[in-house]
C-alpha cells in the first residue's frame, strides 16, 4: 500500500519537495548573503537599537521585502495548491477515471486503502508545511533582529509556528472530501480554492475573539508603541471616563485634511488630549503568539478530521 | 456442489428506484456461468453488489473465497507501466501469481515497459484480465469483458480465460447482452430483466427442458406451459417449458440459446427458476 500510494501521488510528492528545496535554497542564499552585508558594512554595535544603525536596518529591510515578495503569497496559495493538487485528486480522480472499480475490488480493504493514503500524504502534507515554517523562522531573525512582525502581520503568522502545517492538512482534507463528494477532480479543486480562502477570511475576522482583548490608555498619542500588536478597537476616553467612540462635544475643532497632510486630525488630537481625553486601546499583544497559534492549528486539525470522516463516510458507504 | 456465488432475496436500489428486486440465484462452483438481459436489466449493478462495491438494500449475497473483478471499462492507471500495475496487484492482494501473470503477458506479446496508457483495447483488456487471474481467484467476475473489442481480441480474451477454467477450479461469472459470445464457453445461464432474475440453470437442462413449438394459429395449446409466443401471419411460434402440446398440428424441435433467452425475455412474467427450497442446494 506504501508503494502504491508513492506510485499514485509522487508526482505531487516530487513537485512539493522540490518547490520547498528551491525555497530553501533562496531563503539560505538570502540569508548567506545578508550576513555577508553586515559583517562588511555593519558599523560597531550594529544590528541595534543605536541610530548609528539606522542605514544597515534599511539596507537589510530592503533585502527582506524583495525575498519576502517572492513568498508572500503562500500563507493564501500553497493551502489552497496543496488541496487541489494533493487532496482533490486523492478521491476524485478515481471516481473520474473509474479506477476505484479497480482499487477498491482488491483484497485490501476499502476502510485500509483510504486510511493508509490519508495517514501517508496527510503526514507528508504536514511536515511539508513545518518544514515551510522552519525555514522562515530560521531566515526572518536575520533581517529583523529586534523588531519582529510575526504576529502582527497576518501573512507572516501563517507561515511560522505550527499554523502552516494546520492550513495544509486542512486544505488537503477539503479537497479530499470534496473528491468524494463530487466525483471529479476540477470541481473539487475549484472549491477548495474558495473553501481555503473564505476560511482564510473567516478565521482572520474570528482571531479577534481567540482571547479577551487587552486593553491601555494612552495619552498624547494614539499609536501604540508594539509595532507587532494586533490592534482590535479603539475609543476616547472623556475626562469623566466615560468611553466614547466619538468625542463631539469637546469643543475641539476638527478640520478635514487635505491631500496626505494630517496636520488638522494631529491638532484636534493634540487639543483632546490637552482637555484631559485619553485614548483607548484594546488590543493582543505578540506574547500571546503560541495561545493564537494553537487555537488557529486546533480549529483547523478539528475541521480536517471532520472532513476527514466525511470523505471516509463517504467512500464506505459504497454507492454506485 | 458447493455454491461459489450466492445471492439470497437481493434488492438494490438507486435512491428510490429500484435496480435489482428480490434476486435469489446459486451458482456451483466450477462453472463459467453467462448473465445476460437487455440493456439497463441490472447486471452490473448484481456484479458490483457480488463485489462489494454496492451495498444491498435488502437481502444478501456471498462469494465463497476470493472474487476478482473486471470492469466494463477495464479500469487501469493509465500511467502506470504494464510491470506496475502487476507491482500493484502484487501488493493488493493476499495471493499473487506474479511469475503465471508475467509469463502470460509475455506469451500475450505485451511489453512490460509500456504505459498502460498506449496499449490497445485489446492488450489493455488482457492485462485487465490478467491481473483479476494473478490474484488467484475463486471467482472471477467479467463486467461485458468483450464488449469494445475486434472478433481477434474477444476471441483471445475468451480463451485467455477459458484456459484457466482448465486448470483449475475457478468458477466464472461474465456478462453480455449479446448471447452468441457466450454459446460456446459457458454452462450455466442466468436471465436478469428490468431488474428481476427470469433464468438460473445449467445451460445444457435448460435447453432439454424446452422446446420451440411451431403450429397454425388456432392449434390448442392445452398440456404444455407457454413461455413466450410470436405470430408471423397464420403461424404461431412458442417457446414451451416440459413436454409439447397435446395437439398433434404442432411441430416441435429443441431451442437455441439465443432462442431461449430472447423467449423468456419476450415475456418478463415467465421464469425458470429453482424451487425456493433448491436454491443454495
Amino acid at each position: 500500500m506504501i508503494w502504491v500510494t508513492w506510485r499514485q501521488h509522487r508526482a505531487q510528492i516530487l513537485v512539493t519537495a522540490a518547490f520547498l528545496a528551491l525555497l530553501g535554497v533562496l531563503l539560505l542564499g538570502s540569508a548567506v548573503e545578508a550576513g555577508l552585508y553586515v559583517a562588511g558594512h555593519a558599523p560597531p554595535g550594529c544590528p541595534g537599537p543605536a541610530v548609528a544603525c539606522g542605514d544597515l536596518a534599511a539596507a537589510l529591510e530592503r533585502r527582506y521585502d524583495a525575498v519576502y515578495s517572492l513568498f508572500g503569497w503562500m500563507p493564501l496559495v500553497a493551502p489552497a495548491l496543496i488541496g487541489a493538487f494533493w487532496g482533490a485528486p486523492l478521491l476524485g480522480r478515481e471516481y473520474e477515471r473509474g479506477t476505484h472499480r479497480l482499487a477498491w475490488t482488491q483484497s485490501v480493504p476499502v476502510g485500509r486503502w483510504l486510511a493508509v493514503k490519508l495517514a501517508i500524504l496527510g503526514g507528508a502534507v504536514v511536515a511539508g508545511g513545518l518544514l515551510l515554517s522552519l525555514m522562515v523562522s530560521l531566515w526572518r531573525p536575520v533581517f529583523k533582529a529586534g523588531a519582529d512582525s510575526s504576529f502582527g502581520n497576518i501573512g507572516v503568522f501563517n507561515m511560522v509556528g505550527v499554523d502552516p502545517a494546520a492550513w495544509w492538512l486542512y486544505a488537503f482534507a477539503l479537497g479530499t472530501a470534496a473528491g468524494a463528494l463530487f466525483r471529479r477532480t476540477l470541481p473539487a479543486m475549484a472549491l477548495v480554492v474558495a473553501g481555503v480562502t473564505v476560511t482564510m477570511f473567516t478565521l482572520f475576522r474570528l482571531s479577534d475573539y481567540y482571547a479577551e482583548p487587552a486593553r491601555t490608555e494612552l495619552s498624547g498619542t494614539v499609536v501604540l508603541d508594539d509595532g507587532d500588536a494586533r490592534l482590535v478597537s479603539a475609543a476616547w476616553v472623556e475626562p469623566s471616563g466615560r468611553e466614547v467612540a466619538d468625542p463631539s462635544d469637546s469643543r475641539c475643532p476638527r478640520r478635514v485634511d487635505a491631500g496626505q497632510s494630517s496636520r488638522n486630525t494631529e491638532a484636534w488630537q493634540a487639543c483632546l488630549f490637552g482637555k484631559g481625553y485619553r485614548f483607548a486601546v484594546y488590543y493582543h499583544p505578540p506574547s500571546r503568539f503560541w495561545r493564537f497559534q494553537w487555537t488557529e492549528a486546533g480549529i483547523l486539525t478539528l475541521a480536517s478530521a471532520a472532513l476527514g470522516g466525511l470523505a471516509v463516510r463517504r467512500t464506505l458507504r459504497r454507492s454506485a | 456442489m458447493s455454491s461459489a456465488l450466492e445471492a439470497t432475496g437481493l434488492g438494490v436500489r438507486y435512491g428510490r428506484t429500484w435496480v435489482l428486486r428480490d434476486c435469489s440465484l446459486s451458482v456451483p462452483a466450477g462453472r463459467v456461468a453467462a448473465l445476460v438481459g437487455p440493456n439497463g436489466a441490472g447486471k452490473t449493478t448484481l456484479m458490483h453488489t457480488a463485489v462489494g462495491l454496492l451495498r444491498p438494500a435488502m437481502g444478501s449475497v456471498r462469494v465463497t473465497g476470493e472474487a476478482a473483478f473486471v470492469a466494463q471499462d477495464k479500469p487501469l492507471y493509465e500511467s502506470f507501466t504494464v510491470a506496475e500495475m502487476l507491482a500493484f496487484g502484487r501488493r493488493m492482494n493476499r495471493r499473487w501469481d506474479d511469475d503465471a501473470a508475467a509469463a502470460r503477458l509475455a506469451g500475450l506479446g505485451i511489453p512490460m515497459r509500456r504505459k498502460v496508457g498506449r496499449l490497445s483495447g485489446g492488450q489493455r483488456a488482457q492485462v485487465a484480465v490478467t491481473l483479476a487471474l494473478a490474484g488467484q481467484p475463486d471467482l472471477l467476475v467479467l463486467d461485458e469483458p468483450l464488449a469494445n473489442l475486434d472478433p481477434l481480441a474477444r476471441h483471445e480474451v475468451m480463451r485467455s480465460i477459458m484456459a484457466e477454467v482448465a486448470e483449475r477450479q475457478l468458477t466464472v461469472l461474465l456478462s453480455s447482452h449479446v448471447v452468441s459470445d457466450l454459446e460456446e464457453t459457458c454452462d450455466w445461464l442466468i436471465v436478469l430483466n428490468a431488474g428481476r432474475l427470469q433464468v438460473s440453470g445449467d445451460i445444457e437442462e435448460l435447453l432439454a427442458g424446452h422446446l420451440v413449438v411451431t403450429g397454425p394459429d388456432e392449434a390448442s395449446i392445452a398440456g404444455t406451459r407457454v413461455v413466450s409466443a410470436s405470430r408471423t401471419g397464420r403461424q404461431v411460434s412458442m417457446l414451451v417449458r416440459g413436454g409439447p402440446p397435446l395437439d398433434p398440428r404442432w411441430q416441435a424441435r429443441s431451442p437455441g440459446l439465443e432462442e431461449l433467452v430472447m423467449g423468456y425475455l419476450r415475456s418478463p412474467e415467465s421464469a425458470a427458476l429453482p424451487k425456493p427450497a433448491g436454491v443454495g442446494s
